[in-house]
């Protein structure tokens, strides 16, 4: 398992190489940073000094050779916009983005694991048919309006929850969390919903056609006539073994809800790293946007192998071994 | 909603406690973000938003870009060369020292030294060939040419502490050590992303301000900050889109507060060049000539569109139709230049009298997330247009990062553009966008056109060498008069800028587009 372990993380390193190319070359291809950046009304002295002080006036080759060497050093840039270092300003908001995306985790797996154990277990019936029709609605609305209407019914007309930013942070072991102060998960709660309602209703799905397929299975049977209580082979027996594509889809999604949050984050003003990279997008701040998908695709990374950890832990069928 | 029972309270203690100062906060939801809390890094307008609070300039803009005296009480010129400046008496810092000459020459000295800036100061202190501080509250310029704007540059560079600044990195400045201004407010902290806090300067020199704290949320959704003013979270909100005014006017305890701007939105032609990549003939193939270089066709052009009803359809009525680069107000506004009036008959003549009768083809390119509108202008354009027998072969929207790069290369033929200006006359924005491109004397570094016309260069030339301030205004309105008889752009309208506050406080909306908190009040 160690050497399953060693091997892919010296594969990323290759993956990462990859994205950098693919990356830097893509915002050439968009557009030249200098005719964003500098002031509209700067005189032709100050855009050349401004072109040259970023490095803009080097050949496209140098400029990756530059960020190459600097980047193999710890070193990713400095931002244009914020002439800040890249890292220092993903690694500032990455905080606030993995904070929102674990409680949405949680709020999925929390409700929607139960939702669709109850929805598996009496098919055909009224419940059954209510919670899958609400999935449908998780499934279908934009994020976007869903997002528009928790503000609207929660903060507009009822005030019973903020419209938007990050509430109060408490700093434990210098990470700041919102989660334990009252105003900080008042300001979560929404964002958080939001984010989670799409993965909510993918797990009910997953879980309802888990139970279903497991539910007729002989080792339920078996188990039946073993004489288990209804309880045990339900927690036990088919939670486990519906566990594995959750797991999956769930680990990929959660590499999206970081990577992707921007949606939630730009209607609830969420100071994390979506709305960043966005922005950073807009202002053709190549450090920036460089920096990022490097930290995205070794998030990735990192998830994939935790998810494959996982399954050997749930299936001890499933041997941790790269295909030759 | 506690911020509105304390802002209650504070009207019901001043009334009995008309001596007491009123301890009431502010809230704001700000579209735009500071780059850095330096405020010499950026010069472009979401950095400065804060700057201008924290820190003073030796005049200082008001509401309608005019300059008032600010930590400078007054300026002559002792001769061409020479510029004598006085500095207010009685100043300090945030941290309780003195302000003096030394601050001013440090500042001055500094604003074109920031490293990795995308937007400095360069040209503000370029005229400046020698500083002489004659007592401490005294300084005497030497320029290097004659430089009657010299205030207008050199006096809107902030003003920092030399104590706190010196040597200082940008980080220090954003963690707020370095950040020490004579300013109404005080920096007190920046969450990048989230939002920055300011608190009252008790010992600010000139008019008090009125909040104890003051918080910039930072929200660059627009309908996050509507909803975020609906719900009660804030208390002033920028940069209301068009589309929501109606909603917030019929709403309950929202005040709308707006200003016709300072920024002209225009459709560049590509007007000197032989060919031009989007200009065809009945067969498809380009033109040579281009029809645009004639200024016959680009008058009917103008003709053809109807500015009133593109402002009323797709801006919700939020603009003005313009005729020229200068809103009213503003130094370079020449009154006889009103905007044309649709009249396809005459543009139709005049197309013939051009040899075009059947019209041409061309294609309108725009951006689509600079500014509120642009991309449904753009396709309204077409169809103005194309009424008015022109063959529009597209419109093509672009995210702005794309387009501008490729306007900058000369790559279209008709292209929506805006430039906005923030100094007191239009100089700026006549020099840099319509003025010959001429990289060696820094003119027209903005003309996507190419314009060129030595009659309009020759006018602008003799303005911008003219001291007296009313003259200068004069002369710019006869370069004006120059280029928008010759159609250099075609202007469309200057749009509204508005702001939403919940009852109880005011705003003064004001053309160069600042969110400040000093033009915030309390009402009763």
């Amino acid at each position: 398992m160690t050497v399953f372990i060693l091997r892919r993380l010296l594969q990323s390193v290759g993956v990462l190489f990859a994205t950098s190319i693919i990356v830097f070359l893509g915002v050439f291809a968009i557009g030249n940073p200098a005719d964003i950046l500098i002031a509209a009304d700067a005189t032709q002295a100050e855009r050349q000094a401004a072109i040259v002080s970023l490095g803009l006036d080097r050949p496209l080759l140098e400029q990756y050779w530059i960020f190459l060497s600097n980047a193999l050093q710890g070193d990713l840039g400095r931002s244009f916009v914020f002439n800040q270092p890249a890292i220092g300003l993903i690694l500032a908001r990455l905080p606030a983005t993995l904070e929102l995306a674990f409680v949405a985790l949680f709020i999925a797996l929390a409700a929607g694991i139960p939702l669709g154990l109850i929805a598996g277990l009496k098919p055909q019936t009224i419940v059954d048919e209510t919670i899958m029709t609400g999935s449908i609605l998780g499934f279908s609305l934009p994020n976007f309006w869903q997002g528009m209407m928790l503000i609207m019914i929660f903060s507009v007309w009822l005030g019973w929850l903020p419209a938007g930013g990050r509430g109060e942070t408490v700093q434990v072991l210098g990470i700041s969390t919102s989660l334990l102060s009252w105003d900080g998960i008042a300001h979560l709660i929404l964002p958080a919903t939001n984010l989670a309602l799409f993965n909510l209703a993918l797990v009910i799905r997953l879980t309802r056609t888990g139970v279903r397929e497991i539910m007729p299975l002989d080792f339920i049977k078996f188990a039946r006539a073993k004489g288990l209580t209804e309880r045990r082979i339900v927690l036990v027996h088919v939670l486990k073994n519906i566990m594995i594509p959750v797991v999956t889809v769930v680990g990929m999604e959660f590499g999206s809800i970081i990577a992707f949050a921007v949606v939630t984050e730009t209607i609830f003003s969420w100071p994390g790293i979506g709305k960043l990279l966005i922005d950073s997008i807009m202002l053709l701040d190549r450090p920036v946007v460089v920096s990022y998908l490097l930290v995205v695709v070794f998030m990735f990374i990192v998830i994939n192998l935790l998810v494959d950890i996982a399954y050997s832990l749930l299936d001890p069928r499933i041997r941790l071994r790269d295909s030759q | 909603m506690p911020r509105i029972r304390m802002l209650l309270l504070g009207l019901a203690l001043s009334s009995c406690l008309t001596t007491v100062a009123m301890a009431v906060d502010l809230t704001v939801g700000s579209s735009t973000e500071p780059a850095a809390i330096d405020p010499h890094f950026s010069r472009s307008g979401n950095s400065q938003q804060i700057a201008a609070q924290v820190f003073n300039r030796l005049v200082e803009p008001d509401e309608n870009l005019q300059i008032q005296p600010g930590l400078a009480v007054s300026w002559e010129n002792l001769d061409e060369l020479t510029w004598e400046v006085k500095l207010r008496e009685g100043v300090t810092f945030h941290d309780g020292s003195p302000f003096t000459a030394e601050d001013v020459v440090f500042s001055l000295e500094r604003a074109d030294e920031i490293p990795n800036s995308p937007a400095p100061f360069t040209a503000n202190v370029a005229p400046i060939a020698a500083m002489e501080i004659v007592d401490p509250l005294t300084i005497r310029f030497t320029t290097t040419k004659p430089t009657p704007q010299f205030m207008e540059l050199a006096g809107l560079v902030f003003i920092v502490s030399k104590a706190a600044a010196e040597g200082a990195s940008i980080e220090a400045f954003n963690s707020g050590e370095a950040a020490i201004g004579t300013g109404p407010y005080k920096f007190a902290s920046w969450t990048p992303g989230d939002r920055y806090t300011l608190v009252r300067n008790d010992d600010y020199w000139g008019k008090a301000p009125q909040f104890e704290n003051v918080t910039y949320r930072l929200m660059s959704n627009s309908a996050a900050r509507v909803a975020a003013l609906l719900a009660g979270d804030v208390d002033l909100i920028d940069a209301v889109p068009p589309g929501d005014i109606a909603t917030l006017e019929a709403s309950d305890g929202v005040q709308l507060h707006t200003t016709a701007s300072g920024r002209i939105i225009y459709l560049g032609l590509d007007s000197a060049r032989d060919e031009s990549p989007f200009v065809t003939g009945p067969d498809g193939a380009l033109l040579n000539p281009n029809p645009l270089k004639d200024v016959r066709v680009r008058e009917a052009m103008s003709k053809m569109i109807d500015r009133q009803l593109l402002i009323d359809r797709v801006l919700s009525g939020a603009g003005t139709p313009a005729g020229q680069l200068a809103p009213a107000g503003l130094g370079g506004h020449a009154v006889s230049l009103q905007p044309d009036q649709i009249d396809i008959e005459a543009a139709k003549a005049l197309l013939a009298e051009a040899g075009l009768p059947d019209g041409f083809g061309i294609t309108i390119h725009s951006s689509n997330d600079r500014f509120p509108g642009d991309g449904d202008v753009a396709q309204a354009l077409g169809q103005l247009f194309q009424r008015g027998g022109l063959t529009v072969n597209g419109v093509v929207t672009q995210p702005y990062n794309v387009y501008a790069t490729a306007a900058g290369k000369q790559e279209f033929s008709a292209f929506i553009f805006s430039f906005g200006t923030t100094t007191p006359s239009a100089a700026p924005g006549m020099t840099n966008v319509l003025m010959t491109f001429d990289e060696a004397a820094g003119t027209g570094s903005f003309n996507r056109m190419r314009y060129s016309n030595p009659e309009y260069d020759a006018a602008m030339r003799a303005a911008l060498a003219e001291f007296d301030p009313a003259t200068r205004n004069r002369l710019l309105e006869i370069a004006a008069e120059i280029a928008f008889h010759d159609y250099a752009i075609l202007p469309l309208y200057w749009p509204e800028v508005t702001w939403a506050s919940r009852e109880g406080i005011g705003y003064i909306a004001n053309t160069s587009e600042d969110t400040l908190a000093t033009y915030a009040s309390v009402t009763e």
